[in-house]
């Protein structure tokens, strides 16, 4: 394998256009806009073609959990059947631990699938003359994985997304929600290393869409794996994210982490969507904390870089002198200034 | 179409179907008028005829020469598996078919099947066919695998090339708008005498129903299943047979159901070739010597199998329950026990006479019914002859002669005629329907010449004009330029016989099958009784239709008609009722809401929204009239079809294969006029 610092996924200048003839369109887009993205998309929109995804460049860095956000139909569907090659990518390049997918060989496609790459379908994608375990074991079945050794397998999956007992139902007579453990169970089965999973608990109920989240955060503290995660839902992403990247139309116009795509939105677009979220429970002290500890007050409430501003503001209520913050070990790092923690708060009211 | 009115003049602008009827209104009159001093106009010249069906007949007889050797090789190959269906089936012991098909109509659907297997064989086994009943049979078992393998093949490669979908789906077309009967004549020179010609033609009809049921089923799977094959990391084959394939069982299923009923249909079909001791020669037969009773029971063995095989193999397509396989073993248990206990003494099914005693009586009921209601009946048929069907064929000029409707038809009714058509059109036009005005126009004109002498500029023009508006220019060149290969092949006048006959009972099965439609639409108790009896006439082989109106009409024009209507009628009920039936509830709420009546909700939203679907069931009632049309030459028509059956009798390749060709262009004009007047229909809609 290539050393550490290798991103998981790397995309340059990805494209994906819909419509006849869409390389030949985009080429030409390009060469008339003068390699301008945004106008090459419009000429693009103009003469009927759909750019999906447009100029994506960004990197998945190993073990990491990488959320997309979008409004419906603003291409995030599209960009990770892209990487995943079920869409061939108009333009651009992929690279998965440093290797060229994009020019891979169908045989080299099979083999990635097979040892590298999972997938969870937005709407399951199961087959429906399976069992739940036949369903489960398919990806060992296609490697030809022994009978006895593929169900084993597929069994002991399935009691990790909670499905025990339901082995032997069909799709058909499944609830929504273990159809979709069925879909997170079979993509697990083969231990991918970049998994894909295109709003998995969307179809859930909050309750056990919550029950999910968690259970999938103790799957990918076990399991390691490089995670790219679609969801329409921000308090959900905000909660599994390391980085989120926020899609507008086939455009990625924010790549950042919660923290950032909460107190600093890069336009309205991306505001619109971190509105109703309660900010002082996702941004953490370090987010407005200054270098340097020049004209700190006298008093110390014990702010940490990693306390979230609503804790913060509760241990500084009555002061207004700026207070010390230290970071975990203890070592003093910077100050805050009580006002500023209130002000970051109130964004949204400007 | 709306009369668009945008521009400042005052002038109003023609539509486009307004100017189609004036053009064709305008070629038509032309033809009349110049009748006396330029027949040609009306009348294609002989001498103008080429000589394209004695073409056809040499390149084909010296290409089906030269393939002959191979295909007599594969003749001889394919003797092999008939003998050994033969022998099989006809070697068991009945009580043992028995016994398997009620087994397997229990596991398939339980009692109600296993009944139906085991009464239905029983009825086959009283009526003495046994034997020629396991012939067809045999037929069929060697014609189906052949059918589903080549069909299915044709499907899975069209799902891996779209490139050559559309080619292939355009020979599917072809492969089953041809007439069945026209298949036979080349196929008899290939392979000769035999019943390897019923299997081959049984296999080309059966496979396309096959084709596309596969196609439809594999584009039919949920994408993200595919998707989900393709990630598990399977190879195309896996994902093919593994994944999308059974993923698609329903589908392929009913082609599977499908294919099996156009088999079974187009075996007793060949049987007209004869040379095989089967159930369909013994209807010929008793048909040939007015046995009509035993005639009727040999056609009703018929029916049952083609229930048994359409109900057991339609199990197969829906989602069915799991039946308890001990009885199976029971069943067959019992039937292995049956046959060794009785074996000495098992009766020779072909001496079985059961169903004799009810055969006679049919027949002397049919004597006695024809002799107590001939005059009705005679009455009933004359007076659809006289003054319906004959003035469509010829014209109420010649048709209206003084020992049928009681006067002469002189010039001054012809302009009597005209001036009422005209006036009704002018009524019409001023109410704001131009169009609508000249359609009756040139209705009453067709009335007065007859469709088998209408002029042929205007048939071409009336059928590019019909294309312009349903589908614009390219329909229209395709219209026309179809047409004129029939006109100068010299085989105009028969297509316009056989455009006659399947014209009429296209009309009276639209009228007739509308109204049942629309009934079975409004009342969910007709519907009841109608739905029954329209599965019923859809699972009947076409051939069987054939009897019942012989009994009673004999030989002639007017049984064939009946046949024709009592078989294409199916389609335009359905369709008509689902169209119906199938109005958005939004839509009928808000005509509620607004005031409507039961009868304005029908006539301003029902029928508009479901003119798309009745178009559909049109179209498919017209298929299904040519495809009876050709059957239905056996008892007496004229036109195309009884060329189509002559040509068989001589084996004159180049007639048959010129025939059906000319018969398959009929179908396929009309097809393409239909869809495009739905298509456009939907579009207005916005479906
Ligand atoms: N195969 C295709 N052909 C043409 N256009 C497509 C195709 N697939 C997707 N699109 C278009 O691309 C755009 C992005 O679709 P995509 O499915 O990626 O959206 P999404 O962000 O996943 O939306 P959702 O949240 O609803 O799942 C949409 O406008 C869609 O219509
Ligand atoms: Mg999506």
């Amino acid at each position: 394998m290539t050393d550490a610092n290798t991103p998981a996924i790397a995309c340059q200048d990805l494209w994906q256009v819909f419509g006849p003839g869409a390389e030949k369109a985009l080429t030409d887009a390009l060469a008339r806009s003068g390699n301008d993205a945004d106008a090459a998309s419009k000429i693009l929109r103009e003469t009927g073609y759909v750019p999906a995804v447009q100029d994506a460049n960004f990197d998945v860095k190993e073990g990491e959990l990488f959320v997309i956000m979008g409004l419906s139909g603003s291409g995030k569907s599209t960009l990770i059947r892209c990487i995943s090659q079920l869409l061939d990518g108009t333009g651009g390049q992929i690279r998965i631990h440093g290797e060229d997918i994009m020019t891979a060989s169908k045989q080299r496609l099979i083999e990635l699938r097979r040892k590298k790459l999972g997938m969870v379908f937005q709407h399951f994608g199961l087959f429906p003359h399976m069992t739940v375990l036949d369903n489960v074991a398919y990806p060992l079945r296609v490697q030809g994985v022994s009978r006895k050794e593929r169900l084993k397998k597929a069994a002991e999956v399935i009691e990790l997304v909670g499905l025990e007992g339901r082995e032997d139902r069909y799709p058909r007579e499944l609830s929504g929600g273990q159809r979709q453990r069925v879909g997170i169970a079979r993509s697990l089965v083969a231990d991918c290393e970049v998994w894909f999973l295109d709003e998995p608990f969307s179809a859930l109920d909050p309750l056990i869409r919550r029950q999910l989240q968690d259970e999938f955060l103790e799957i990918q503290a076990k399991l390691k794996t490089t995670i790219v995660f679609i969801t329409h839902d921000i308090n959900e992403a905000l909660k599994l994210a390391d980085r989120i990247a926020i899609m507008r139309d086939g455009k990625i116009v924010q790549i950042g982490t919660p923290t950032d795509i909460v107190l600093n939105p890069v336009d309205d677009y991306v505001r619109e969507f971190s509105k109703d979220v309660a900010k002082g429970q996702h941004a953490r002290v370090a987010s407005v904390m200054h270098q340097g500890t020049e004209g700190v007050g006298p008093d110390d409430p014990g702010l940490r870089t990693d306390m979230t501003l609503d804790a913060a503001l509760a241990h500084c209520m009555e002061l207004y002198e700026p207070v010390p913050v230290r970071d975990k070990e203890g070592n003093l790092v910077g100050m805050v200034n009580p006002a500023d923690l209130a002000a970051a708060l109130q964004v949204e009211e400007a | 179409m709306t009369a668009l009115t945008d521009a400042p003049t005052t002038r109003v602008r023609l539509t486009v179907g307004t100017q189609a009827a004036l053009i064709t209104l305008l070629v038509g009159a032309i033809c009349l008028a110049l009748e006396p001093v330029a027949p040609w106009l009306v009348k294609w010249p002989a001498a103008w005829v080429l000589p394209a069906t004695d073409w056809v007949g040499s390149i084909l007889t010296t290409v089906l020469t030269t393939m002959k050797p191979v295909a007599r090789g594969f003749s001889a190959l394919m003797a092999y598996p008939m003998d050994w269906a033969n022998f099989v089936l006809n070697g068991t012991p009945w009580p043992l078919v028995i016994g398997i098909v009620t087994a397997v109509g229990w596991y398939l659907g339980g009692l109600p099947m296993a009944a139906l297997g085991f009464l239905g064989l029983s009825f086959v086994l009283a009526s003495g066919y046994w034997s020629e009943s396991m012939n067809t049979l045999a037929l069929v078992a060697v014609s189906v695998p052949l059918a589903l393998l080549v069909g299915g093949a044709i499907g899975v490669l069209a799902n891996e090339f779209p490139r050559i979908k559309n080619a292939l789906q355009a020979v599917l077309d072809i492969m089953q708008t041809v007439p069945t009967f026209a298949y036979l004549t080349p196929l008899l020179l290939l392979f000769g005498f035999g019943p390897v010609v019923g299997l081959i033609a049984s296999a080309i009809y059966a496979a396309p129903p096959m084709a596309r049921n596969v196609l439809l089923g594999l584009e039919r799977v949920e994408s993200e299943v595919k998707e989900a094959a393709v990630m598990a990391g399977g190879t195309r084959l896996q994902q093919l047979f593994q994944v999308e394939i059974p993923s698609a069982s329903t589908q392929i299923m009913v082609g599977v159901n499908q294919c099996l009923m156009a088999a079974l249909s187009m075996v007793i079909i060949a049987a007209v070739i004869g040379g095989f001791n089967d159930i369909g020669w013994e209807v010929l037969l008793t048909m040939r010597k007015a046995q009509f009773g035993e005639a009727l029971i040999a056609g009703m063995v018929i029916v049952v199998f083609a229930m048994v095989i359409d109900r057991m193999s339609g199990a197969l397509a829906t989602e069915r329950k799991r039946y308890d396989t001990r009885v199976v073993w029971g069943l067959l248990g019992f039937a292995v026990i049956f046959t060794v206990a009785f074996w000495t003494r098992l009766p020779v099914p072909s001496d079985l006479t059961l169903l004799d005693p009810v055969s006679d009586a049919l027949d002397n009921g049919l004597t006695e019914f024809t002799r107590s209601n001939g005059a009705a009946l005679d009455a009933f048929k004359n007076n659809a002859m006289f003054y319906v069907l004959l003035p469509l064929r010829i014209g109420l000029d010649q048709a209206v002669l003084p020992f049928t409707w009681g006067f002469a038809w002189t010039t001054n009714m012809s302009l009597g005629l005209f001036l009422a058509g005209a006036a009704i059109g002018a009524v019409l036009a001023w109410r704001g329907n131009v169009t609508g005005g000249l359609m009756v126009l040139i209705g009453f004109g067709m009335l007065e010449t007859g469709i088998s002498n209408l002029p042929w500029p205007f048939v071409l023009t009336g059928a590019a004009a019909l294309g312009w508006v349903a589908g614009g220019p390219r329909l229209a060149i395709m219209a026309a330029g179809l047409l004129s290969t029939i006109l100068i092949s010299g085989l105009w006048d028969r297509a316009l016989l056989s455009l006659y006959l399947s014209g009429a009972a296209v009309f009276a099965c639209a009228v007739v099958g509308g109204l049942i439609g629309l009934l079975s639409a409004i009342s969910p108790l007709a519907w009841k009784i109608v739905r029954p009896i329209c599965d019923m006439l859809q699972t009947i082989p076409l051939f069987v239709f054939l009897i019942p109106v012989l009994m009673v009409f004999q030989i002639g024009e007017f049984s064939a008609f009946l046949a024709i209507c009592a078989y294409a009628i199916v389609p335009m009920i359905r369709y008509t009722r689902h169209g119906l039936v199938n109005t958005p509830e939004e839509m009928m709420e808000a005509a509620i809401a607004s005031g409507a009546t039961q009868f304005q909700i029908m006539r301003d939203v029902k029928a508009p929204y479901a003119a798309p679907t009745i178009l559909l069931g049109l179209n498919q009632t017209i298929l299904y009239a040519f495809a009876m049309l050709v059957i239905a030459a056996l008892i007496g028509t004229t036109g195309l079809g009884q060329s189509i059956y002559l040509a068989l009798g001589k084996a004159d390749i180049g007639l048959g294969i010129s025939a059906g060709a000319a018969m398959a262009i009929l179908a396929l004009v009309a097809d393409r006029l239909v869809q495009g007047f739905a298509e456009e229909r939907r579009k207005a809609l916005g479906l």
